[in-house]
C-alpha cells in the first residue's frame, strides 16, 4: 500500500488566484518558444542507414539481380508479403526469380527478409512514403523493387558491420 | 434617413460581431497550438487565415442527423435558442460616443440606447442557457441530458454573483445605461475607469472576469460539454450547422461579455487623456479593450484544468456569493462617504 503525502496547501496557494496568475505567465511564455511541429511533406524527417524502409532488391554492379530465388526471405515474413516464383538461368547462379512481389500493404517493414537473405540480395531502403488508389497498385513488382546496390550502400555496409558482431 | 442609419449602424455591428467570432474560432485554434509549441492551422490561405470560412463550407455539407426519439421540435430551437440571444445583446452595447461620418450625424455607435441595457444584457444572456438544456433534453441521449442538467445549474449557482458585480458597477455610476456607465468613466483621466476605483473595482473586474467565464460556459466552467466525462455534453447528437450555431452562439456570447466587461470596468470606449476622442479612435480603443479579454477567454481555457463540479458549486455559493455581496456593501459605503 502506498500513503501518497499530500503537502499542505499554504494559504497563498490555496487563494488560487496567484498560482492561476503563474499559470498564465507560463502559457504566455511558452507561446514564443520555438514550435516542435514538423510540416510533414514539405519536411520530411531526416532518414539514414538506420532507417528500416521498406525492402528493396539488390541489382549488382554488373546489371543482374543478387536475388538467387532460394525462398528463404519469402519463408521468413511474417506477414505472408512476399511472393517468389522461380526460373532457370544461364548465370553461374543457375536459378533467379522470375516473379517476386512485395505486397507493400502487408509488409510490416520488419526487416526479416533482410536478415533471411544469404546473398545480400534483399535490403530495407530509406524509402517510407507509400500512397496509390489501388490496392493492386501497392503489390510491387520486380521493376519497382530494383536497386542499383550503390544506393543501398550504406544500409549494405550497417548491415554488414551489425552481422559482424556475432 | 434615420431608418437607413439604423441599417447601416446594424449591419456594422452584426457583420463585427460575427467577423469577431469567426476570427475567435481561428484564433483560438492558433493561440492553442502557440502554447503547446505547435504551428496550428496553416493551411488554407496564407497562414491559414481562412480556416473559418474553410470550417463553415464544412458545417454546411456535413450530413444533418436527427437521433431517433429525440423531440424534434426542441431539437430544433435548442441551437437557436443558444446562439440568439448572445447576438440580440449586442445592441446596447456602445462602441463610440457621438458619430459623424461624411458629415452625417449618426449619433451614438450602438443599436439602441436603453434605459436598462444593462439588465437587457443580463436577462437576455441568462437566457441562453435555455437553449443548452433544450439541446440537451431533447437530443434523447443520457450525455446530453447530464450536460443540460449542469448547465442548469451552473447558471443558477452564477448569475448571482454576476449580477451582483453588475450591481456594483450600477452602484457606482448611477445608471443602468450602459451609455452613461461608460460616460461617467470617459473624463479623460483613466483613473475614473471603475476598475481603479479602489479595492471594490478590482475585486468586482476579478469577480466579474471569472463569472463570465461560468457565464458562457467557457474553460474551466465548460461542464456542459466536458468532453472526457460527457463526449460533447448538450451538443453530442449535434451536426452540421445546427452544431456550428452552437458554437456560434458561444462566441457570439464571449464577445458580448468582453465587451460588457470593457464597458462596465475598462470604460468602455473612452480614450486615456483624450476625453472627447474621434470615433475612430473610441472605436479603436473599444476593439483594443474587447481583444484583450477575448484573449483572456483562450488564454485561460489553455491554461487552467477543468474543475470539478461540485467545486464549481462551492466556488459560485460559498465563495463567489459572499464576496460579491461584500463588495456590494463596501461600494454602497464607498459612495455614501464621498
Ligand atoms: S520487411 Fe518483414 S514483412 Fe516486409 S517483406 Fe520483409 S520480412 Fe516481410
Ligand atoms: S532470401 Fe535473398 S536470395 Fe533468397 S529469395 Fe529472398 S531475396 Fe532472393
Amino acid at each position: 500500500m502506498v500513503v501518497v503525502q499530500r503537502r499542505e496547501l499554504t494559504f497563498w496557494e490555496r487563494i488560487y488566484l496567484p498560482e492561476i496568475f503563474r499559470g498564465l505567465a507560463i502559457t504566455f511564455k511558452k507561446m514564443f518558444e520555438p514550435r516542435v511541429t514538423r510540416q510533414y511533406p514539405e519536411e520530411a524527417l531526416p532518414t539514414n542507414e538506420v532507417t528500416r524502409g521498406q525492402p528493396r532488391l539488390v541489382v549488382k554492379d554488373d546489371g543482374n539481380i543478387a536475388c538467387v530465388s532460394c525462398g528463404l526471405c519469402e519463408a521468413a515474413c511474417p506477414a505472408y508479403a512476399i511472393t517468389i516464383d522461380s526460373q532457370e538461368t544461364e548465370r553461374f547462379i543457375e536459378r533467379e526469380p522470375e516473379r517476386f512481389e512485395i505486397d507493400m500493404l502487408r509488409c510490416i517493414l520488419c526487416g526479416f527478409c533482410e536478415e533471411a537473405c544469404p546473398k545480400e540480395a534483399i535490403f530495407m531502403s530509406d524509402e517510407l512514403e507509400l500512397a496509390n488508389t489501388t490496392r493492386q497498385g501497392l503489390v510491387y513488382d520486380m521493376k519497382q523493387l530494383e536497386r542499383p546496390a550503390s544506393t543501398l550502400k550504406p544500409r549494405i555496409d550497417y548491415v554488414r558491420r551489425i552481422n559482424d558482431r556475432w | 434617413m434615420s431608418f437607413v442609419i439604423i441599417l447601416i449602424k446594424a449591419s456594422l455591428i452584426y457583420g463585427g460581431l460575427l467577423g469577431t467570432a469567426a476570427a475567435m474560432t481561428l484564433a483560438e485554434r492558433k493561440i492553442s497550438a502557440w502554447m503547446q509549441l505547435r504551428i496550428g492551422p496553416n493551411r488554407v490561405g496564407p497562414g491559414g487565415v481562412l480556416q473559418p470560412l474553410a470550417d463553415g463550407v464544412k458545417f454546411i455539407f456535413k450530413e444533418e442527423v436527427t437521433p431517433d426519439g429525440a423531440n424534434k421540435g426542441l431539437f430544433r430551437l435548442g441551437p437557436i435558442m443558444a446562439a440568439a440571444p448572445a447576438m440580440l445583446t449586442i445592441a446596447v452595447i456602445p462602441f463610440a460616443g457621438e458619430t459623424t461620418i461624411f458629415g452625417i450625424d449618426f449619433g451614438l455607435l450602438s443599436l439602441t440606447d436603453l434605459d436598462i441595457g444593462l439588465l437587457f444584457v443580463l436577462a437576455l444572456s441568462g437566457l441562453s442557457v435555455y437553449g443548452v438544456i433544450l439541446g440537451g433534453w431533447a437530443s434523447n441521449s443520457k450525455y446530453s441530458l447530464l450536460g443540460g442538467l449542469r448547465a442548469s445549474a451552473q447558471m443558477v449557482s452564477y448569475e448571482l454573483s454576476l449580477i451582483m458585480t453588475a450591481l456594483t458597477v450600477v452602484a457606482l455610476s448611477g445608471s443602468m445605461n450602459l451609455r452613461e456607465i461608460v460616460e461617467v468613466q470617459n473624463t479623460g483621466n483613466f483613473l475614473d475607469w471603475h476598475c481603479f476605483t479602489p479595492v471594490v473595482g478590482q475585486v468586482g473586474l476579478i469577480l466579474f472576469v471569472i463569472t463570465t467565464f461560468a457565464e458562457t460556459n467557457r474553460h474551466p466552467f465548460d461542464f456542459a460539454e466536458c468532453e472526457p466525462e460527457l463526449v460533447g455534453g448538450f451538443h453530442t447528437e449535434y451536426s452540421s450547422m445546427k452544431f456550428a450555431l452552437f458554437f456560434l452562439g458561444e462566441y457570439c456570447a464571449m464577445t458580448v461579455m468582453a465587451c460588457l466587461t470593457t464597458v462596465l470596468f475598462l470604460g468602455g470606449y473612452s480614450v486615456p487623456f483624450w476625453e472627447d476622442a474621434p470615433w475612430i479612435v473610441q472605436v479603436g480603443t473599444f476593439m483594443t479593450k474587447t481583444a484583450f479579454f477575448l484573449f483572456l477567454f483562450i488564454w485561460v481555457r489553455w491554461t487552467l484544468p477543468r474543475f470539478r463540479y461540485d467545486q464549481l458549486m462551492n466556488l459560485g455559493w460559498k465563495i463567489f456569493f459572499p464576496i460579491a455581496l461584500a463588495n456590494l456593501l463596501l461600494a454602497g459605503a464607498v459612495i455614501s462617504l464621498s
